[in-house]
C-alpha cells in the first residue's frame, strides 16, 4: 500500500470518528437492527477487532524500539532486521486500528443511540480532542519512524531511537486516555451516600477516567500489550520461516521466532497477578462482581480461561524444550535437585499456606518467599543434581496438576444456583475450589516456566545454538501461542464486559435491550472464534503483503548477518 | 510407536489410579473424569516430548499443514472445548433482568409520558392565545367547545393488595441474596451471614435498614466483610421501596433459633 493510500485509509477513518461524534449530538435517533448477529454481538465483533488491532499497534512500538536499540547496542543487524520488519506490519495493522475504530463508532450509534450520545457526552473532550489528537499525532510519528529508518543510520541512530520513544510515549498516553471509558463503563466513580447520579453531575473528566480500576487495567493492558506484540512477533516469524527457501532464512527466522516467544511469555509472566488485581478492584467497588464472574453466570467461562492458560504455559514450555532440544551440550547441563523437589512440592504448600494467611497477610511471604529461593540461594551447596531434560519433565508435571487444580471448580453447573449433588466438590474438599487454590495454581504455572527459563539460559551459557536446525514442530507451536493468546484475550474481553450485567455503565445506564443478558459460553466461544480468525486473516495477510514480497527480492548482503551455528 | 503405547499405557494407569481415589474419596463422576482427562493430557505431553523431530516442509505442504492446523485448533480446543462446559441458559435470567428493570424502563416511559403532556400543554395555550386573537378578529363569534372528558382510567390495583411475602422471597431471588447468605439450607458461600434466625434479632425496619446502607449493621465474625464493604450499597437504587419493604419484611419472618445466625452490631 502506498503512502497516499494509507493517508487516504486514516482520513476516511478520522473522518468516520468526527463524523460519529457529531451525530451522536442528534437526540432520539433511532436504532438500527443487525440481522443475524443481533446488535449486541455487532458491536461486540467490531469492538474486539479494534482491540486487537489497537493492542498489536500499542504494543508492536514497545517491543519494536527495545528490539531496535538491542540491535544498536550489541551491533547486531538480526535485531534490526527484525525491529523493521515488525514495523512494516504494525504500518498496515495501524490502517486497520483505525478503520475498525470508525467502524466501531459508527455500528454503536446505530445501534445504540442513547447510550452512544450520553457515553460520548460523558467523554466529549476525549472523543473529539483528545483521542483523536494522539491517534493522528501517534500516526505522523509511526510514518517519520518507518519512512527516517534508512536515512537515520550511523551517527543518527540515537535520533531514530529517540523519535521510537515518542512514538511509544504516544502509543502508551493513547492506550492510557481511551482506558478511562473502557474501566468507567464497569466502576463509574461513587462515593458513600451520595446518589450516583448527583455524583455524577458533579465529577471532573479526571473523576470519570482515574476510576477504581483504570490503573488495574492499563497495567494488565501493557503487559497484554508487550505479550501480544511479542506473540504475534513469533507468528510471523513461523510463517516466514514456513516460507524459507534458505538455510539462512530459517535461520533467522528460527532466531526471531525464538526472541519473540521469549519476550511475549515473560510478558506473560506477569499477566494472571495484573488480571487478578483487575479482579480484585472490581470485587473491591461491588462485591456482587464477584459471584457472578468466579461462581455463576460467568463462572465458566473462568473454566475455560483456566483450560486456555494451562495450553499456553505447556506449549510456552513446549516451545522452550524443543529449543532446548537444537543446543548442542544441552544435554551436559544439570541442575540441583532443590529445584524439582521445590516446583513438585510448591502448589500444595502453597495452598496450605495461603488458605491460612490470605492476601493480604503479608504472613503468607514469610512462609513462601523462603521456599521459592531455596533452589537458588543453597542449590550450589547441595551436590545432587538432575539433568536440565528431567527438570524440564517434572516442570511439565507441575503444569498438569496446577492446570487440574485451576479447573475444578466447586461444582461442575453453569451457575451456582443450579447446584445439584452428583455435580458438587465434596465439601471435605472444598479447598480445591477456593481462591488460595487458584491463586497457587497460578503462581505455580509462572514458577515452573521461571525454573524451565533458568534451565534453558544456563544450556545457552554452555552450549552452542543451532539456528535454523530447530524441530519444524516449533513452528505450529509459534502460531498455536498467538492464536491462543489472542483468543483468551477475547474471551477475558468478553468476561470484563459482560460483568456489567445488564447496564451499559455499571450502576448508571441500564441496558433495557432484549438482548441484556449473559450469553453462553459455547456462543461466545464461537464469536471469539469468528474474530480471531478474522484478525490472524487480517495479519496474515499483512505478513504477506509487508514481508513476503521484499523476501522473494535478492537481499542485500548486509542484512544477512547470521551464520548457521552460531551463540 | 512403542513411544506412544507406552506413554498411552502409563496414562491410563495413572487416569484409573486417579479415577479410583476420586472414587473412594466421593467425588462426583464429573470430576473423575477430568482428573482422569488430565492424565491422558499427561500422556499427549509426554508423547509429544519424546517424539521424533517432524520434517521440515515448504511450499503447498506447508501452506496445507498450515490450514488444517488452524481447522483443527478452531475446531477442537476454541469450540468444542467451550462447548463441552455446562451451558448457563440465558432464559433463566431474561426474566430476573427484566423484573428488575421494570421500575427503571416505567420510570424512563413515565418520563416520556411526562415530556408528551408538557408538549401537550403548550400546544393546547397556543390553541387557547390562537382562539382570543380569532375571538377578537370575529367580534367574539368563536366560541371554544368544552373538551370531551375521557374515560376514568381503572384503578390501579393496591400494594395492600399485593402478597408482600411472596414480593419479598422474589426479591431475594431476583437480587440473588443466595450467592451470599444461606436461608432454609440453601446458596451462600459463608461470604455473608446465615439468615434463618434474622427475625428474631433484628426488626423488620432495622432489616431494611441494613439493606439500604449495609454499614449500619456488623454480623459479629464478618468484622473483615464489613470493613471491605461486602455487601454492595446498590440496592437502594435498584430496588423500589416497597420491594425493599417486602424483602425486609419476609426476611423478618425467619425466626429459626435452631440456627445460629450470627448476632448484628449496631454500626451506625
Amino acid at each position: 500500500m502506498k503512502t497516499w493510500q494509507r493517508s487516504l485509509v486514516m482520513a476516511c477513518a478520522i473522518l468516520a470518528l468526527f463524523g460519529g461524534v457529531a451525530y451522536a449530538q442528534t437526540p432520539g435517533s433511532p436504532s438500527a437492527e443487525f440481522p443475524y448477529t443481533g446488535n449486541r454481538t455487532a458491536v461486540w465483533i467490531v469492538a474486539q477487532l479494534h482491540t486487537l488491532f489497537g493492542a498489536f499497534v500499542l504494543g508492536a512500538p514497545i517491543f519494536i524500539i527495545i528490539s531496535e536499540w538491542l540491535g544498536y547496542r550489541k551491533q547486531d543487524l538480526r535485531y534490526e532486521r527484525m525491529a523493521k520488519e515488525v514495523t512494516k506490519v504494525t504500518v498496515i495493522l495501524f490502517n486497520m486500528t483505525a478503520v475498525t475504530g470508525g467502524l466501531f463508532i459508527f455500528v454503536l450509534l446505530a445501534t445504540y443511540p442513547q447510550f452512544t450520545t450520553w457515553f460520548i457526552n460523558q467523554f466529549y473532550l476525549v472523543f473529539a480532542v483528545i483521542y483523536p489528537f494522539l491517534f493522528i499525532s501517534g500516526t505522523i510519528v509511526l510514518y517519520m519512524y518507518f519512512y527516517t529508518w534508512d536515512a537515520w543510520k550511523g551517527e543518527k541512530k540515537g535520533r531514530h531511537i529517540a523519535l521510537g520513544v515518542l512514538l511509544n510515549l504516544i502509543c502508551m498516553i493513547t492506550m492510557f486516555v481511551i482506558n478511562g471509558p473502557t474501566s468507567f463503563m464497569n466502576t463509574p466513580v461513587k462515593a458513600e451516600g451520595i446518589p450516583v447520579q448527583d455524583l455524577l453531575a458533579a465529577a471532573s473528566l479526571w473523576d470519570k477516567i482515574a476510576n477504581q480500576s483504570w490503573i488495574p487495567l492499563n497495567l494488565h493492558r501493557i503487559d497484554g500489550n508487550v505479550a501480544f506484540g511479542g506473540f504475534v512477533t513469533g507468528l510471523i516469524a513461523a510463517y516466514m520461516y514456513m516460507g524459507a527457501k534458505t538455510q539462512e532464512e530459517r535461520a533467522y527466522y528460527d532466531w526471531m521466532g525464538f526472541v519473540g516467544s521469549l519476550i511475549a511469555v515473560g510478558a506473560t509472566l506477569f499477566q494472571p497477578f495484573t488480571g487478578l488485581l483487575l479482579a480484585y478492584e472490581m470485587c473491591d467497588y461491588d462485591f456482587s462482581f464477584c459471584p457472578y464472574m468466579m461462581a455463576d453466570q460467568l463462572s465458566m467461562f473462568f473454566e475455560m480461561q483456566g483450560a486456555m492458560i494451562g495450553l499456553l504455559f505447556l506449549a510456552m514450555n513446549y516451545y522452550g524444550w524443543l529449543s532446548l532440544k537444537r543446543i548442542e551440550g544441552a544435554e551436559k547441563v544439570r541442575m540441583t535437585i532443590l529445584a524439582p523437589i521445590v516446583m513438585v512440592a510448591l502448589p500444595f504448600v502453597m495452598v496450605a499456606v495461603m488458605n491460612i494467611y490470605w492476601i493480604p497477610d503479608p504472613m503468607s511471604l514469610a512462609f513462601l518467599v523462603p521456599l521459592i529461593l531455596v533452589p537458588f540461594l543453597f542449590g550450589r551447596f547441595i551436590p545432587m543434581t538432575v539433568s536440565a531434560r528431567t527438570v524440564i519433565k517434572i516442570g511439565f508435571l507441575v503444569i498438569i496438576v496446577s492446570d487440574a487444580i485451576w479447573l475444578t471448580p466447586r461444582g461442575f453447573v453453569a451457575t451456582g444456583a443450579n447446584m445439584a449433588a452428583g455435580l458438587e466438590l465434596p465439601s471435605d474438599w472444598d479447598i480445591l475450589a477456593s481462591m488460595p487454590a487458584k491463586v497457587s495454581a497460578m503462581f505455580s504455572l509462572v514458577f515452573a516456566t521461571v525454573v524451565n527459563y533458568f534451565v534453558y539460559n544456563r544450556a545457552i551459557k554452555q552450549g552452542t545454538i543451532l539456528w535454523g536446525k530447530i524441530d519444524f514442530t516449533s513452528q505450529f507451536v509459534l502460531i498455536f501461542l498467538a492464536f491462543i493468546s489472542i483468543w483468551t484475550m477475547g474471551l477475558m474481553g468478553a468476561v470484563r464486559s459482560l460483568a456489567k450485567k445488564y447496564y451499559h455503565t455499571y450502576g448508571l445506564m441500564p441496558d433495557f435491550t432484549v438482548e441484556s443478558f449473559t450469553p453462553t459460553l459455547s456462543y461466545s466461544a464461537w464469536w471469539i472464534t469468528g474474530i480471531t480468525g478474522v484478525f490472524f486473516t487480517v495479519v496474515s495477510l499483512a505478513v504477506f503483503v509487508a514481508l513476503r514480497s521484499s523476501s522473494s527480492k535478492v537481499r542485500e548482503p548486509e542484512s544477512s548477518p547470521v551464520p548457521v551455528r552460531a551463540k | 510407536m512403542g513411544n506412544v503405547i507406552k506413554k498411552l499405557v502409563i496414562g491410563l494407569v495413572v487416569g484409573g489410579a486417579l479415577v479410583g481415589i476420586s472414587s473412594a474419596l466421593e467425588f462426583p463422576f464429573v470430576f473423575q473424569m477430568l482428573y482422569f482427562g488430565f492424565a491422558m493430557l499427561g500422556a499427549v505431553v509426554f508423547m509429544l516430548l519424546d517424539a521424533p523431530p517432524l520434517r521440515t516442509m515448504s511450499g503447498r505442504k506447508s501452506v496445507f499443514a498450515l490450514v488444517a492446523f488452524y481447522i483443527l485448533l478452531l475446531c477442537t480446543v476454541c469450540i468444542a472445548g467451550a462447548s463441552f462446559f455446562p451451558q448457563f441458559d440465558p432464559e433463566d435470567e431474561k426474566g430476573k433482568i427484566a423484573k428488575i428493570l421494570k421500575p427503571q424502563i416505567d420510570a424512563s416511559e413515565k418520563g416520556k409520558t411526562e415530556e408528551l403532556i408538557a408538549r401537550a400543554k403548550a400546544l393546547d395555550e397556543q390553541v387557547k392565545a390562537l382562539e382570543e386573537r380569532l375571538n377578537l378578529l370575529s367580534g367574539g363569534q368563536v366560541v371554544a367547545e368544552k373538551p370531551v372528558k375521557g374515560p376514568e382510567p381503572p384503578p390501579i390495583k393496591g400494594s395492600s393488595e399485593v402478597d408482600l411475602m411472596k414480593v419479598g422471597e422474589e426479591q431475594w431471588q431476583l437480587m440473588e441474596c443466595y450467592n451470599c447468605h444461606k436461608l432454609k439450607g440453601e446458596g451462600g458461600k459463608k461470604r455473608g451471614p446465615e439468615l434463618d434466625n434474622i427475625g428474631t434479632l433484628l426488626t423488620v425496619d432495622e432489616i431494611k435498614e441494613k439493606i439500604t446502607d449495609p454499614k449500619s449493621f456488623m454480623a459479629e465474625g464478618f468484622e473483615k466483610e464489613w470493613e471491605k464493604g461486602m455487601m454492595p450499597g446498590k440496592f437502594k437504587d435498584l430496588m423500589e421501596p416497597a420491594d425493599i419493604m417486602a424483602l425486609a419484611s419476609w426476611l423478618g419472618t425467619f425466626k429459626n433459633t435452631s440456627v445460629k445466625t450470627p448476632r448484628p452490631i449496631k454500626k451506625k
